[in-house]
């Protein structure tokens, strides 16, 4: 879909300018909408200021669930904890192995934009590129971090798959309302939406970036030690 | 000094809000001890095994493992532990083979070609996804991944579920070398007749407590036989129902029948007043007597097969 999106935008750049100069400044301030002048600014736009944090979330919760929960409803999970394993390493594996998917997968998506704007001639800069789709991923560790969580009271898969990402969506949802109503700015410090940023046109705030993976760290440490304690029934 | 004993609770007790799982388990298995785990579905035989694994946490009590406390030292018991959950999985896609590689990566130092000794044995097909496989086949695949690294103790949960009467055989035959070689195994099972074969004690538990921990001899020794006495003309009860043991005695066509626990002689001696053409002393299965405990709680009332 990225890719899509940076190969159609010199067809559609010029009409984009005159539909985005209409919008409401708070609309477009809200949604992280540019003047699109530029392939960075529309791929944020379009892509990585909500669809691609909220995909890649999901796909981190779920790939979390799946080693968690489902080894739990396979049996796999009692298999696993009859050999010398502790809880909290199944836990981090789980969380591992979905923190190298997701990169895998943006890497991917990187890959495929930058061939795209290659063919369309978007002139997509790699090192913009780099930084848009890189500052996701301590996103995806939150994710991962908090269907961990959900994991220790919970071993549905469809339960923590959709309390991880609720939890994500609800971030954003603050977020957005925060950036709306500037009575309501403070609730934006509960989304870790507001550290996300809008790398691709400012670059990776260091800050931010380590902040929200060491959160995502944080939660797995959480989420290991409710895992560790919770019944693991039949 | 006596070995370490390789299982042993302490009124062990997992309360569920719904008032089942089990009460006051008090037991010691024996190390190099085979040792059956007999109830019904519901009795709490896998709540036990559960909380001995440290997979649910008791309410109450404490277990230990080869000597070492079953929560604190979860870890190190799983160590010298192999384990067949009740409903063996380990998700569709996987084969054997891999699950083997995974256990051997998990369990430093395991020997994969013992699992490749097994599954011929068994007639395991390693190489096939699980679920491609029917319940008696990963079943199999469950077998081998709990025994191949030899472990100290084999706790099994219904362990030939599934199984054909030949591969029972073979994994009888497990279990024997297992306690020659000094293993101890607990099984849970509803297999009574293979329980009665291989099982050096069994425990019986109902309704989440545990009512027997017998030697298997004992109790089939303890448990009351049938007698079918054959006479010709008339029989009175009234000598038998003085003779100690004797239960229930009865007139039935062409002779007399009763239930019997104790020394057989008295008894010999009261019937030498009869005309007897036909004795017949049952002695009762191991399926009897687990059935007796659920009619009245009690080994006395088990009931006789033929012998």
């Amino acid at each position: 879909m990225s890719a899509f999106i940076v190969v159609i935008y010199p067809s559609v750049q010029g009409a984009l300018t005159k539909v985005v100069a209409q919008y409401p400044e708070g609309l477009k301030q809200a949604f992280g909408i540019g003047e699109l002048s530029n392939v960075e600014q529309y791929l944020h736009g379009e892509m990585l200021s909500l669809i691609v944090p909220l995909a890649v979330g999901y796909l981190a919760a779920r790939a979390v669930a799946s080693d968690l929960s489902g080894a739990a409803e396979s049996g796999r999970l009692d298999v696993v904890l009859s050999a010398p394993v502790p809880r909290a390493a199944v836990c981090a594996a789980a969380f591992l192995a979905s923190a190298v998917e997701v990169a895998v997968v943006l890497a991917l998506t990187l890959i495929l934009s930058l061939f795209g704007s290659v063919v369309a001639g978007s002139g997509l800069g790699v090192g913009d590129a780099i930084q848009g789709f890189a500052a996701v991923w301590p996103l995806a560790l939150v994710a991962c971090g908090l269907a961990v969580v959900v994991s220790g009271f919970s071993l549905k898969t469809s339960v923590v798959t959709g309390a991880a990402t609720g939890i994500l969506v609800a971030m954003y949802v603050l977020d957005l309302v925060g950036k709306l109503d500037s009575g309501l700015s403070w609730v934006r410090y509960a989304s870790i939406f507001k550290y996300y940023g809008n790398a691709i046109e400012t670059g990776i705030e260091p800050l931010a970036f380590v902040g929200l993976a060491c959160l995502g760290a944080a939660l797995l440490a959480l989420g290991a030690m409710l895992f560790a304690r919770r019944d693991l029934a039949a | 000094m006596s070995p370490v004993a390789a299982i042993e609770t302490d009124r062990l007790s997992k309360v569920y809000p719904g008032g089942h799982g089990i009460e006051d388990v008090t037991m010691t298995v024996e190390a190099g001890e085979v040792f059956g785990f007999l109830g019904p579905n519901g009795a709490g035989k896998t709540t036990t095994i559960r909380a001995l694994l440290d997979l649910i946490h008791p309410t109450a009590g404490s277990a230990r493992i080869l000597g070492l406390d079953s929560r604190r030292d979860s870890v190190a018991i799983r160590r010298q532990l192999g384990n067949l959950p009740g409903d063996f999985g380990f998700g569709r896609e996987t084969t054997g083979r891999r699950a083997v590689e995974l256990m051997v990566r998990l369990r430093d130092g395991a020997d994969p070609a013992r699992a490749d000794e097994l599954a011929q044995r068994f007639r395991a097909d390693l190489d096939r996804p699980l679920g491609e496989l029917s319940r008696g086949n990963r079943q199999k695949i469950g077998l081998i991944l709990a025994a191949f690294h030899r472990p100290a103790l084999l706790v099994l949960d219904e362990p030939t579920g599934g199984l054909d009467p030949m591969m029972q055989e073979e994994f009888l035959g497990l279990v024997d070398e297992e306690r020659d070689r000094g293993a101890t195994v607990f099984l849970s099972s509803h297999e009574l007749d293979e329980v009665e074969r291989i099982c050096d004690r069994v425990g019986i538990v109902r309704e989440g407590r545990l009512i027997a921990v017998e030697r298997v001899p004992d109790l089939l020794g303890r448990a009351r036989r049938k007698v079918t006495v054959r006479v010709s003309g008339q029989a009175d009860l009234d000598d038998l129902r003085r003779v100690p043991g004797v239960v229930d005695p009865r007139a039935i066509e062409g002779g007399i029948s009763f239930g019997f626990a104790g020394d057989l002689d008295p008894v010999v001696k009261a019937l030498a007043g009869f005309h007897v053409t036909d004795l017949e002393v049952s002695r009762p299965t191991l399926e009897e007597v687990f059935l007796g405990y659920y009619e009245g709680g009690s080994a006395d009332k088990g009931a006789g097969g033929s012998t």
